[in-house]
C-alpha cells in the first residue's frame, strides 16, 4: 500500500506538506489536503468502521464520496466520509462503531 | 438569490464543455461541482484518448481536463467548487450547499451533467475492505499517488476494466488476472492486448465465488459459469490477492432530474427522455454527458456543447438557424465517434465475425486478449517488406485515427471513416521516426525491421513503465501472450516531447522472432 514514488506518466502528485494525525490514538503521517482515506491507505489501514448489527468491517469502496462505506469519527464528528474529507494537521481520526460511536457500548 | 443565464451542474468533461460553449455564445454561465477539484473523471484518466484530432485524440485525459479548465477560466465561466447541488426547483432554480450554507441560484436554463456512478455486484465477501470500485482505484493511484493494493484481481473486461488494469500495472501494482462473466472481452482489443503482453491472464465466462480474509481481502476464488450463470464445479481457482477491483459498469446519476420531474426511461439505468439538444421534458432543463446515457469522455464533451447550443436558443442568445448550424457541426463529430464494432447498436452482439472491410476478426483477441500470428496475417503483410516499417496490430473497427495524422510521410491510411482499420501503404517509405508507435492510443503499432544483419531483426514497441530499459541491457522478448520467447537486447530507447511520456524501445531479436516478439522484460538475476 505504499505511495507511488515514480510513475511513467504522472510527473508528480501535487501534495501539501507532511503533517501528523492520529488514527485511534496512534500517530501517523500524511500530506495536508489529501483525503483522510488516502493517508490511511498509505499507512496500511484497511478497516474504517464496523457495522451496527453484524459488526462487520468496512473500508474504502468508491473513493468519491458516494457509498459511505468509509465513514469514521473525525475530530469527534461521526459519519464523516473520509474519502472526501481533506487531511489537516493534528486530525483525530477514529474507527467508527455502528452508527456513530467509537465503541459499541457508547451507542 | 443569485442569477446566471445558465447554471450547469457537474464540472466533468460534459459540464465544462457546456459552460465554455454557453459563455462563448454570450450567456453568463456558472458550473457547480461538489468536488474540490473540477474535471470530473478526466483527471484520473492518464491514457491517450481515442478519436480524431477534433475529438482531442492522442491527448491524455488529464491534459484535456487542464485545457478545458484553462479555457473555462479564459472565457469567464464561474466555477463553483465544493458546491453540492441539492435540488432543482421549477422553473429554473437550484439550491447549492457551499461551505455549510445553502444558496439559491436562478437561471433561464439549467444543464445537468452529473455523470455516472459505478455499479457493483454482490458475491460472498463483497463487503470486505479490499473490494473496491475501479474508479476508486483510479482515484487513489492517479490523483493521490497511493496504490490501492499490492496484488489485484480485476473484475470486468470493458474499457474501464482494461484501462484501469493497465494503469494499476503502471502504478506498480501486480494484477493477478482479469475476469469477466461474459464470454467475450467487452472492451477494445488493443486495450486487452496491452495487458496480455504483460502476461496478465484473462478468464472469460468466470465470476467470483467468494472473497475471504480476516478483516480484509486475503484470498479470492473464481469459477467458470455455464450458460445459465451457474458455477461449473471443479473449475474453481484461488488467488492470493489483497484487492478486488470491480469494473462492472456505470449507471447514470439522474436523481436530480428525477426530482425535478423529468420524464425518464430505462437504458442501462434511469435516463431522462431528451430531444436532440439534450432538452428534457421540462423546457429549459437539459442533460448531457453520462447522465443522459453512458458513453465516454469524448462524446460527453460534444454532448455538453450541444446542450449549451440548445440552452442558448431557449434563452434567446442565438436564433434557430444558428442553432441548427452548430448542431450539424457537433453532431457530425459525434456521429464519427459513435461508429464501429463497439458502437451502441453493436453492444452485446457476439455474432459479428468480420471487420467492415470484410476481414475475419480475431476470435482469440476476444477470449485471451491477444491475436495469434495466423489471425494477424489477414491484416498485415510483413515478410517481404525490406527495412523498418510499421506493423499495425489494430484489427477492430474503432473510431480512432491519430496514427494517420502522426505520419508525416503518409505511410498510414485510415481515411474519412475514422473507424476503418488502419493500413500501411507499402508504396510509401517509412523513415523510422516512430511517431506512429508513440501516437497510437491503443499502443498497437510496432516498427519491425526483418533483417538488421547477423541473423537479427529489430522490433520497436511503445513502453509506459518505470524504469525504462537501458541501451545494451539484455532480457526476455515476450510474445503477444506475455510469455518468454527468447533473449533480446535493447538497442534503442527514444523519448521526446512529441511522444508525450510514451517511450519507444527497440530490441534486437533473432530474425524468426520479428513477427512474434512484442514486449520485453528485464531479466531478473536468479539470486535477487
Ligand atoms: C470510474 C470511471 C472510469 C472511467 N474511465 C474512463 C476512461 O478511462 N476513458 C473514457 O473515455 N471514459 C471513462 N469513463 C467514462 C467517462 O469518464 C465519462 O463518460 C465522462 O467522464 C463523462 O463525463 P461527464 O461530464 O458526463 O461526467 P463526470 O466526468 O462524471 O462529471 C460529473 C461531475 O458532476 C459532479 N456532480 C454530480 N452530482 C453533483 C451534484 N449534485 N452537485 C454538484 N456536482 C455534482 C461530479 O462530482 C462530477 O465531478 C469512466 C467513468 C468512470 C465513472
Ligand atoms: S469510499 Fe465511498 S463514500 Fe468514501
Amino acid at each position: 500500500m505504499e505511495r507511488i514514488t515514480k510513475h511513467p506518466i504522472i510527473e508528480s502528485f501535487d501534495k501539501g506538506r507532511k503533517v501528523a494525525f492520529t488514527f485511534d490514538g496512534k500517530t501517523m503521517e500524511g500530506f495536508e489536503g489529501e483525503p483522510v482515506a488516502a493517508a490511511l491507505k498509505a499507512n496500511g489501514v484497511m478497516i474504517h468502521r464496523y457495522t451496527e448489527k453484524r459488526h462487520e468491517p468496512r473500508g474504502i469502496f468508491c473513493a468519491i464520496g458516494r457509498c459511505t462505506d468509509c465513514v469514521m469519527v473525525v475530530d469527534g464528528v461521526p459519519n464523516t466520509r473520509t474519502c472526501v474529507t481533506l487531511l489537516k494537521e493534528g486530525m483525530d481520526v477514529r474507527t467508527q462503531y455502528g452508527k456513530g460511536g467509537t465503541e459499541y457500548e457508547k451507542i | 438569490m443569485r442569477r446566471y443565464d445558465v447554471c450547469i451542474i457537474g464540472a466533468g468533461p460534459a459540464g465544462l464543455s457546456a459552460a465554455i460553449e454557453a459563455q462563448k455564445l454570450g450567456m453568463k454561465s456558472a458550473v457547480f461541482d461538489e468536488n474540490h477539484r473540477p474535471g470530473g473523471q478526466l483527471f484520473k484518466q492518464i491514457h491517450k484518448f481515442f478519436g480524431s484530432k477534433e475529438h482531442m485524440a492522442k491527448i491524455r485525459g488529464f491534459e484535456i481536463g487542464k485545457e478545458l479548465l484553462e479555457e473555462a477560466k479564459n472565457v469567464g465561466v464561474d466555477v463553483h467548487l465544493d458546491a453540492v447541488v441539492m435540488g432543482i426547483y421549477e422553473p429554473h432554480r437550484i439550491t447549492v450547499r457551499e461551505d455549510d450554507s445553502i444558496t439559491s441560484y436562478s437561471a433561464d436554463s439549467i444543464i445537468v451533467s452529473t455523470g455516472a456512478s459505478e455499479k457493483t455486484i454482490p458475491f460472498e465477501g463483497w463487503t470486505l475492505p479490499g473490494v473496491i470500485g475501479a474508479g476508486a482505484a483510479q482515484t487513489m493511484m492517479n490523483l493521490y499517488g497511493v496504490r490501492p493494493g499490492k496484488k489485484i484481481l480485476m473484475m470486468g473486461s470493458g474499457n474501464v476494466g482494461l484501462v484501469v488494469g493497465f494503469q494499476l500495472l503502471q502504478a506498480g501494482c501486480e494484477v493477478a488476472a482479469l475476469i469477466d462473466a461474459a464470454p467475450r472481452i467487452g472492451g477494445y482489443g488493443v486495450h486487452a492486448a496491452k495487458l496480455a503482453r504483460c502476461g496478465i491472464p484473462f478468464y472469460l465466462s468466470h465470476t467470483v465465488v467468494k472473497a475471504e480474509g480476516n478483516g480484509k481481502v486475503e484470498k479470492v476464488t473464481i469459477a467458470e459459469i455455464d450458460k445459465n450463470w451457474e458455477f461449473i464445479p471443479g473449475t474453481e481457482k484461488t488467488f492470493d490477492v489483497d484487492t478486488v477491483c470491480l469494473a462492472v459498469g456505470l449507471t447514470p446519476m439522474s436523481q436530480l432530474l428525477r426530482m425535478a420531474g423529468c420524464k425518464t426511461k430505462y437504458a442501462g439505468g434511469t435516463v431522462p427522455v431528451c430531444d436532440k439538444f439534450g432538452e428534457t421534458s421540462i423546457k429549459g432543463l437539459f442533460a448531457s454527458g453520462d447522465v443522459s446515457g453512458i458513453e465516454e469522455a469524448s462524446s460527453a464533451m460534444i454532448g455538453g456543447k450541444i446542450s449549451a447550443v440548445g440552452a442558448a436558443f431557449r434563452c434567446g442568445f442565438i436564433n434557430e438557424k444558428e442553432r441548427e448550424q452548430k448542431y450539424d457541426e457537433y453532431s457530425l463529430s459525434l456521429f464519427k465517434l459513435r461508429k464501429g464494432l463497439f458502437s451502441k447498436e453493436n453492444k452485446g452482439r457476439t455474432d459479428i465475425t468480420k471487420t467492415d472491410e470484410g476481414i475475419d476478426l480475431s476470435m482469440t483477441l476476444f477470449k485471451k486478449g491477444y491475436m495469434t500470428e495466423e489471425e494477424l496475417k489477414k491484416f498485415v503483410r510483413n515478410s517481404e517488406i525490406k527495412g523498418p516499417h510499421p506493423v499495425i496490430e489494430c484489427t477492430q473497427n474503432i473510431p480512432c485515427n491519430p496514427c494517420e495524422d502522426s505520419c508525416s510521410f503518409g505511410c498510414i491510411h485510415v481515411g474519412n471513416e475514422i473507424s476503418a482499420v488502419p493500413k500501411f501503404d507499402e508504396n510509401k517509405k517509412c523513415r523510422n521516426c516512430k511517431m506512429c508507435v508513440a501516437s497510437c492510443p491503443g499502443q498497437a503499432i510496432f516498427i519491425v525491421d526483418n533483417d538488421i544483419g547477423d541473423g537479427y531483426a529489430s522490433v520497436s514497441f511503445p513502453y509506459e513503465f518505470c524504469p525504462l530499459p537501458e541501451i545494451g541491457e539484455k532480457g526476455f522478448a515476450l510474445g503477444r501472450d506475455g510469455k518468454d520467447l527468447c533473449v533480446a537486447e535493447i538497442i534503442d530507447v527514444t523519448t521526446n516531447k512529441a511522444f508525450d511520456s510514451t517511450a519507444v524501445v527497440t530490441m534486437k531479436v533473432p530474425k524468426e522472432m520479428s513477427m512474434t516478439a512484442r514486449f520485453y522484460r528485464k531479466e531478473v538475476p536468479v539470486n535477487e
